[in-house]
């Protein structure tokens, strides 16, 4: 008896998938031949696009920081939001990379993750500008890395991706990290003698305030 | 004794919810001190009991931590709907607007955290968070419709929650303003997003039905095409 219900069982499980409703379009092939980025190249932009988020949520703490009732600089508050919204975006701009070279069908879940930036807070405005420089150059040479691996590859060079990475990524890095820079030295040179109220003006200035 | 001791006390718990001349107190009794220091430590931004009694600082933050998850997840169901196979790029921009839509409301949160007189605590999360198994955004156009419609009712509904939480009317646990807030930034947009994508599985399970499934590689085609020029 229990031998036919087993029986009934397994024939229903085999029968019932070629009957049950299809809610999607089944998956065509088409040639392949024209995906051609290897597997280092794909694995260093991978990292580099978790990079860029890491950034970013570094940079969103940087903003709640200065947002502080007690902290009160909304004009840096600004810059490093908009600078986490900016690394945000270059992720995306790497993801598009990506889906334009034939990638991502598979492991997209995998690509990046969501966790706690590592510093909360900062003695001063100098301070998180030159954290925020260090930050940049660490970027920078790991954007220098993914070159390197996409152009080393014995069997594929790829040039296309290696360009596109120095013109684009590179020519922004330099100019952010001359930017930042800038910023900090300036600063620094105010808050030598006065402390409070250099930042105060620096602050009012990054936001577009003069006084 | 008795009656001294009591009119003491009340007059603590008066002085603990009317926020008396505090900031004001601390400023006449540091100044002209003989150190160069101020404290102040009453000179903040809090008040109504903020982060002091129930959990609606906290929630506060974990909501922004919410949107910063889900922010990214969509950004990665934008993506996955724009690979060559995929190639439903009406999909990508309806999971790319989402995207946008919890990154700036995360930003928006973590602002009126701080306004509030708190500092964004990017580990906190929230008693009503569940853990998610086996999370994908590989999923075909009708899951993740239903995935995404799913995500809009929790975000929704923690927004209910924290509401609740706000506005419980005891002497303690009363926020008008974090009330206020979600009702206008949050609570009034949810019901519109929600009931578009209930709109969108409703269309895509007709597709599927009708005509005994003949019509989905077309249907799903045009609604595809549908989603990139509206919205
Ligand atoms: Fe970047
Ligand atoms: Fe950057």
């Amino acid at each position: 008896m229990k031998a036919i219900l087993l029986a009934i069982v397994g024939l229903l499980a085999v029968c019932l998938p070629a009957s049950a409703t299809q809610c999607h379009v089944n998956p065509v092939n088409i040639p392949r031949e024209w995906v051609t980025m290897h597997r280092n190249c794909r694995m260093s932009m991978r990292q580099q696009i978790q990079m860029e988020v890491a950034a970013s949520l570094q940079y969103l703490a940087m903003g709640a920081h200065f947002s502080k009732d007690v902290i009160n600089r909304p004009g840096f508050s600004k810059l490093f939001f908009d600078a986490a919204s900016e690394e945000r975006e270059h992720a995306m701009k790497l993801i598009e990379y990506l889906l334009m070279r034939g990638e991502l069908t598979t492991d997209v879940t995998t690509l990046l993750q969501v966790r706690a930036p590592e510093r909360k807070t900062w003695e001063d405005g100098v301070a998180a500008l030159e954290h925020a420089l260090r930050m940049e150059s660490e970027v920078t040479k790991s954007i220098r890395n993914v070159i390197k691996s996409c152009e080393d590859d014995s069997e594929f060079n790829d040039y296309h991706l290696v360009d596109y990475l120095t013109g684009e990524f590179l020519e922004e890095q330099y100019k952010g990290q001359r930017d930042i820079a800038g910023k900090a030295s300036q600063l620094k040179k105010l808050m030598d003698r006065h402390n409070a109220l250099g930042e105060f003006i620096f602050d009012k200035k990054l936001l577009g305030i003069d006084i | 004794m008795k009656a001294v001791i009591v009119a003491l006390s009340c007059l603590l718990a008066l002085s603990g919810t009317l926020a008396a001349d505090t900031c004001y107190q601390d400023v006449s009794l540091d100044c002209g001190q003989a150190s160069n220091t101020l404290a102040l430590p009453r000179c903040n931004a809090v008040y109504g009991e903020y982060g002091r009694h129930g959990n609606v600082a906290t929630e506060l933050q974990a909501y922004a931590n919410l949107h910063l998850e889900r922010s990214y997840e969509y950004l990665l169901s934008a993506a996955y709907f724009n690979n060559y196979q995929t190639n439903r790029l009406g999909f990508s921009k309806l999971f790319k607007k989402l995207s946008d839509e919890a990154w700036e409301k995360t930003i928006d949160i973590i602002k009126h955290v701080t306004m509030r007189g708190d500092e964004m605590n990017f580990e906190q999360r929230s008693t009503m968070k569940v853990e998610r198994k086996n999370y994908t955004v590989e999923l075909h156009e009708l899951e993740a419709l239903a995935k995404a419609l799913d995500t809009q009712k929790e975000i929704a509904e923690r927004a209910f929650y924290i509401h609740r939480e706000a506005t419980r009317n005891s002497q303690h646990l009363h926020d008008p303003e974090v009330a206020q807030y979600l009702e206008e930034e949050f609570i009034e947009d949810q019901s519109k997003k929600i009931r578009e994508l209930a709109g969108h599985t409703s269309d895509l399970k007709k597709f599927i039905t009708t005509n005994n499934g003949q019509d989905l590689s077309l249907a799903l085609y045009l609604f595809d095409e549908y989603l990139q020029k509206s919205g």
